[in-house]
């Protein structure tokens, strides 16, 4: 690019309704997901607004998001949205390592999702299921999003940790996981480090959380013959170039991020499920025929018997369509760049939207009605709910599999049918990671 | 009619579900930096892999592979 066309590029469109100072702040937080659909609305593929004072452009349908996922990656930087996580994580942990070690610590995450693993996961995704509905009885009333916020963290803590600290310290995980959470409220985008008791509080659960999981690898590499087909095992045994392992520091922070990466996201979801399922009779009852038929004989949900269930599949995948964990994507611009003839600056920061992106008519006609009959767009990049690209969500074989697995276990058993009035479970997007309102509570009965 | 397996590295980060469902054709190769990639074995995979070879790409968990008849 000469110098002379680069004065010609053009700016974004701006986004109206901006307040000196705070920007588009105050709009923002009121609904940020319907904010950033006015905002693609008013302005289209490019919108740019004000976050108290950071300008951030939003990119939306398929090929700008196809730009932002995968075309330009090279020039977006994601650590800066991810400072409050350093304390969390632990230093020298992903986004606070330098480039080399945090390739190989995500290499090493991701190892620890694959295919090998993924088997002995669905086994244990199963078992839990089985302990947590053993006490259900023949019917009953539940909140949901309570119960699947503990199905959740009783899987991922022993996908992640084994069985033996499963059964003998989920307690006081829960407790130290609840600390950390906390230290990563709002206050922690400022400043991370403030005299605040609830970072001291993450601060001192960091620590021990490191001490337990020392004292298993310490223990596990005295008996180094053993497998356990658990996440822990793949940290423990990953080697950077240089074939040192990670520290103990190291294997903790990645035991926490994927922790964060897919706790909520999955609990969310399945929740978001249940509700869809009870509000969907008449689909409800074309998936649980499927089931029915390809479970007849009385198969376990083994990885391999859950891979393929499509009609299960696709309910799945309209709720992530309606209800998309993760909203909001950021990136920061890293140089300036030409986007056909518009200018993106260094140092703004660019976003995607799943929540509009998935409501766009163009591809998902009616897009508020919940349909999983409906045809998929002919485009990688309008269904995003896991991102896409270098970057997609490590855990996204892994979510569609325990989702799979706790319904196949949970629909043959059991009807569902909502307490309240079907307006009063909505998405709550006062947290990171969206969710459906608390309580939304089910009522259960057993089939007969 | 044959099949070829075509693949976008840049989707890929190594899920290795098309090894574990069709090993004859699909290997997973580390790289020297960043997730381990797939890596094509047989370009045009004979018809009495076909079965094997679709399941690859069905279940491929990033929509890596593509099956294209030329």
């Amino acid at each position: 690019m000469t110098e002379s066309t680069a004065t010609e590029l053009k700016q974004p469109p701006k986004v109206s309704g901006e307040k000196p100072d705070s920007g588009h702040m105050e709009e923002f937080n009121v609904n940020f997901a319907r904010f950033l659909m006015r905002c693609n609305a008013e302005c289209g593929e490019l919108a740019e607004f004000n976050m108290g004072g950071q300008q951030t452009i939003l990119m939306s349908g398929p090929e700008a998001q196809e730009a932002f996922l995968k075309t330009l990656d090279k020039k977006l930087s994601r650590a800066a949205s991810y400072k409050a996580t350093v304390p969390v994580f632990g230093e020298g942990v992903i986004f606070d390592a330098p480039p080399d070690r945090m390739k190989t610590q995500l290499k090493i995450q991701v190892d620890a999702l694959r295919y090998q693993n993924m088997k002995n996961y669905a086994s244990v995704i199963a078992e839990e299921v089985e302990q947590w509905v053993s006490g259900w009885g023949d019917e009953g009333e539940l909140d949901f999003v309570d119960e699947f916020i503990q199905l959740t963290l009783h899987t991922a803590c022993h996908c992640l940790l084994g069985k033996d600290f499963r059964e003998r310290m989920t307690e006081e995980f829960k407790n130290l996981y609840h600390d950390l959470e906390k230290g990563l409220q709002a206050i922690a985008f400022v400043d991370p480090y403030m005299q605040q008791p609830v970072f001291e509080a993450r601060d001192a659960a960091r620590a021990r959380l490191q001490e337990l999981i020392s004292e298993i690898i310490a223990d596990r590499r005295a008996n180094s013959d053993v497998e356990y087909g658990d996440a822990l095992e793949t940290f423990m045994s990953g080697t950077y170039k240089d074939s040192t392992h990670l520290t103990d520091n190291e294997v903790t922070g990645l035991v926490i991020a994927t922790m964060f990466a897919g706790h909520h996201t999955s609990s969310g979801t399945a929740a978001w499920a249940l509700i869809e399922f009870a509000k969907n009779p008449e689909y409800t009852a074309e998936v649980l025929e499927e089931l029915t038929e390809l479970f007849k004989d009385g198969q376990e949900l083994t990885f391999e018997a859950l891979r393929e269930i499509p009609k299960l599949e696709r309910f799945v995948e309209e709720v992530l369509r309606l209800h998309p964990p993760l909203i909001l994507l950021m990136r920061q611009l890293l140089e300036d760049v030409d986007y056909n003839g518009t200018l993106l600056e260094a140092g703004k920061t660019v976003a995607i939207s799943t929540y509009g992106s998935h409501r766009n008519p163009g591809y998902f006609p009616d897009p508020e009605v919940f349909n999983p009959h409906r045809e998929k767009p002919d485009t990688l990049w309008a269904y995003i709910p896991f991102g896409g690209g270098p970057h997609k969500c490590a855990g996204n074989a892994f979510a569609m599999m325990q989702l799979k697995s706790i319904f196949a276990a949970l629909l043959p058993r059991y009807d569902f049918e909502l307490v309240d009035a079907p307006e009063a479970y909505d998405d709550d997007l006062s947290a990171m990671v969206l969710k459906p309102t608390s309580p939304s509570r089910i009522r259960y009965k057993r089939r007969k | 009619m044959v099949m070829k397996v075509v693949i976008d590295r840049d989707l890929c980060q190594g899920h290795s579900v098309c090894l574990g469902e069709c090993p004859e054709v699909f290997d997973v190769v580390e790289e020297d930096e960043g997730y381990p990639m797939v890596k094509v074995l047989i370009e045009n995979p004979p018809e009495e892999l076909r079965d094997k070879v679709m399941k690859a790409a069905n279940y491929c968990p990033n929509s890596v592979i593509t099956i294209v008849e030329e």
